[in-house]
């Protein structure tokens, strides 16, 4: 028995936060967002040097197949490296630019189609994205809506899927296809930019027709659950360790707060509830890349979990800063946003243990 | 325990209701925003004040309705005011904190001078306690004002000043008696923010707006007769003043608006939003039991107050619990939009621009503002149930 990071894992994990905390701070970070509303965030997606930085430390093929530049690791390693994302802040859509969406294409996608974007996206030079949504088609063309859709503004090609069980369909729609528009929401997680398509008689190339195409598509998204769980758990961690030390030098009452039994607590609490979704997280990502029988029901659990745990844990460490905690400059604000974010997308906790239920 | 109204009751209630059949369009649109004053806000305040609405048990000379305050017509009025989901008037912090402060302490002079205006909508008023070093820790605060000759002279450093840009005044806590102890060295003094000397710096929120402050004095001069109560009485007059705050903040009509908001916010959501869902709705009933229970909690607090009757350490729990359901409320409105529920202010698509996520955010903040969630269950711990206090702080053990 040996439940865990292997010393490989650990080393990516140390590697990438050192890496982050030199070259893409939240300092960093923050000087692309603050001028931004909420929404109209710059991206480092569109960020070609942070892009090519982030590919030079190895992690946006982890998943991809050595085959086409990328390292062949699995959704654990997806993991390791989400974490570390979630508590830099990293304004990538990496459940999706670097997990369904090229996944799917590594899946389902011709030779060609592989080799003309896999290499790109390990190498940060090309940026894909993922939608799922009502499409029809006529005579290879598009037409239709899709919403909700992850990096709108700067993705090179959406691998779109539409249809459920053997009527089920995907395709590689590239960003300058006739037709396509693109359109910015603003989303409260000014990290991550998030928008919608409309695609009138748009050009897309198929990806293979395949009755395994639905049980693939489900897979990667679940893939992207589990990242995105884990993107949580990164930022709920990385906020408790900022709130502990906030606590350990605001002095109220002659004493730093942190002696307060109730601050202490609050923190224990956090605590608690974190590490269990940590090993839950890296349960998860180990049952989908055997591909255990209880992969899926465990990820919709660990979906709604997270989600749970983790609005709890921002609430509790952005109160541990009292006032200053309500403020723009604080940095809980920005891990609040990026926690809910996950909470809703791709399932809220309510529709996931739904899911669990019937699986 | 008598709930029945009986028919002098009743009769009001069809007053209120036929008050509100005739004006209820000149209303201004319930908002979630806790300050507004426009010109339809002060209008509307006026009608509510000249119907006895608003202001009811204020008396006349201070620009109130003047009438005997009355348990049951105040809830007639919250319930059908409530009902008809019309705005029950102006509720800034001069109307909800200074208003009774200054009818309980204030001069003759500052009552009248002060309360007319306040209760008009017209005089919008920011509260000055915390400061950079002194937030929980109030009692410590620093900013020190010095009689000279007829003026007082401020000097310090506020923070977190809720509308300081907005608001005419501010009511402050400053240092006065540098040799007290800690909590009898401190004077309420009124200010006017006009004064030379104050220079405000809007602090931006986590919600991305910049509704609260920095405020700086530097020998800002106030007359002398802007005292309220006595020299070193303020500690005791700024908690008075806090206690109306956390009423207010965790005030039951607050969260019935907001109940009634959600409810139909997951009425409409649909089906690709989860609409229908019955664990919504389970979770609604949930919330709807802790409203509830905390509705006639206040129907209690209201009785022993107006009775002149001590409610003990029931009294204290409002902030707490109120706060924090208003906050699950948000959450569970949010979860009822599925995705839609992430997207904020300006979005296309956003389900009442986005009003949702910026409660959920200020319901947080409410947590934290008037005395932090920690510091409520102190107070109910050492004052309320008669606990020690805390230890003294120790390194590591
Ligand atoms: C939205 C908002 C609006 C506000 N508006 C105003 C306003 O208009 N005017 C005004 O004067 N102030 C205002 N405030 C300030 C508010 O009153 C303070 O933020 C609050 O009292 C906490 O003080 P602090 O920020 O200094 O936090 P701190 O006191 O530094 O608290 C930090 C943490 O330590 C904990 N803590 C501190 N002491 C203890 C203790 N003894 N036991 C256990 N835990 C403890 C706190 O609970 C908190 O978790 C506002 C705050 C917010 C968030």
């Amino acid at each position: 028995m040996d439940f865990g990071l292997s010393p490989e894992q650990e080393l990516l994990r140390d590697s990438l936060r050192g890496w982050l905390a030199d070259e893409l701070s939240i300092e960093r970070v923050r000087e692309t967002l603050d001028n931004g509303d909420a929404g109209a965030a710059s991206r480092t997606a569109g960020d070609a040097s942070a892009m090519q930085g982030l590919a030079g430390q190895g992690v946006l093929g982890v998943m991809l197949p050595e085959e086409h530049g990328g390292a062949g690791l699995g959704l654990l390693d997806a993991v390791v490296v989400a974490t570390e994302m979630g508590r830099a802040l990293t304004t990538v859509s990496y459940h999706s630019a670097c997990v369904s969406a090229p996944l799917l294409l590594a899946g389902a996608g011709s030779a060609e189609q592989k080799s003309s974007w896999l290499p790109g996206v390990s190498s940060g030079k090309l940026l894909l994205s993922f939608a799922v949504g009502e499409l029809e088609e006529r005579d290879g063309a598009l037409t239709g809506e899709l919403r909700f859709v992850p990096d709108t503004a700067t993705a090179d090609a959406f691998v779109v899927v539409s249809g459920n069980g053997s009527e089920a369909r995907a395709w590689l729609v590239e960003r300058n296809a006739a037709g396509l528009q693109a359109r910015d929401y603003h989303n409260i997680d000014i990290t991550r930019q998030l928008g919608e398509l409309q695609l009138s008689d748009t050009p897309a190339e198929a990806l293979a027709e395949s009755d395994e195409l639905a049980g693939l598509v489900a897979r990667v998204s679940d893939a992207a659950r589990v990242v995105l769980a884990a993107d949580s758990f990164g930022a709920c961690e990385r906020a408790l360790e900022e709130a502990i030390e906030y606590a350990g030098v605001r002095e109220q009452f002659g004493r730093v707060v942190a002696s307060f039994q109730a601050v202490k607590h609050m923190c224990a609490e956090t605590f608690a509830e974190l590490e269990p979704l940590r090993s839950l997280g890296w349960y998860a990502a180990f049952a989908w890349d055997e591909q255990r029988d209880d992969a899926a029901r465990t990820v919709a659990l660990l979906k709604a979990h997270s989600a749970e745990v983790s609005t709890r844990s921002v609430m509790t460490t952005t109160q541990v800063y009292g006032g200053m905690g309500f403020t723009w400059e604080c940095n809980q604000q920005l891990w609040f946003k990026r926690v809910g974010y996950n909470r809703q997308a791709l399932g809220g906790p309510v529709a996931e243990r739904a899911r669990a239920l019937s699986l | 325990m008598d709930l029945s109204y009986g028919p002098r009751y009743e009769d009001f209630r069809a007053e209120v209701k036929s008050f509100l059949a005739d004006n209820a369009d000149r209303a201004p649109r319930m908002t979630m925003r806790v300050v507004e004053h426009s010109q339809e806000v002060v209008d509307w305040q006026k009608t509510l004040i000249e119907a006895g609405y608003a202001a009811r048990t204020i008396p006349r000379e201070y620009g109130g309705y003047g009438a005997e305050p009355d348990l049951l017509e105040t809830m007639i009025i919250a319930e059908e005011f409530s009902a008809a989901r019309v705005s029950q008037g102006a509720a800034g912090q001069g109307i909800s904190m200074l208003v009774p402060t200054l009818l309980e302490y204030g001069s003759e002079e500052q009552k009248r001078r002060y309360v007319p205006p306040t209760v008009n909508a017209e005089l919008l008023w920011c509260q000055g306690y915390s400061e950079p070093g002194s937030g929980s820790d109030l009692a410590s605060l620093s900013t020190r004002a010095e009689l000279d000759g007829d003026q007082w002279v401020i000097n310090g450093h506020k923070i977190w000043t809720s509308t300081a840009v907005e608001a005419g005044m501010m009511f402050i806590l400053v240092r006065t008696e540098p040799e007290a102890s800690k909590h009898r060295g401190i004077s309420y003094l009124l200010v006017d923010m006009d004064t030379p000397g104050i220079e405000i710096r809007p602090l931006r929120m986590m919600t991305g707006s910049s509704d609260f402050n920095e405020v700086f004095l530097e020998d800002v001069r106030v007359p002398r007769e802007n005292l309220v109560g006595e020299r070193g009485q303020g500690w005791q007059i700024g908690k008075t003043t806090l206690v109306h705050e956390r009423n207010f903040l965790g005030s039951s009509a607050l969260t019935e608006g907001m109940l009634a908001a959600c409810r139909k916010t997951l009425a409409a959501a649909t089906d690709e939003q989860g609409g229908g869902n019955l664990v919504h709705g389970d979770r609604l009933m949930q919330l709807e039991g802790r409203a509830l229970a905390m509705k006639y909690h206040g129907l209690r607090m209201l009785t022993d107050r107006l009775k002149g009757r001590n409610p003990g350490a029931a009294g204290l729990i409002t902030k707490l619990n109120g706060c924090q359901l208003n906050n699950d409320i948000c959450s569970l409105a949010i979860d009822g939009l599925a995705d839609y529920g992430i997207l904020y202010r300006g979005s296309p698509h956003a389900v009442d621009d986005g009003a949702w996520q910026k409660q959920y955010m200020f319901q947080l903040g409410m947590i934290i503002g008037g005395g932090t969630a920690q510091i409520q269950k102190n107070i109910i711990s050492e004052r309320g149930l008669g606990m020690p206090r805390e230890p003294r702080a120790t390194a590591g053990s």
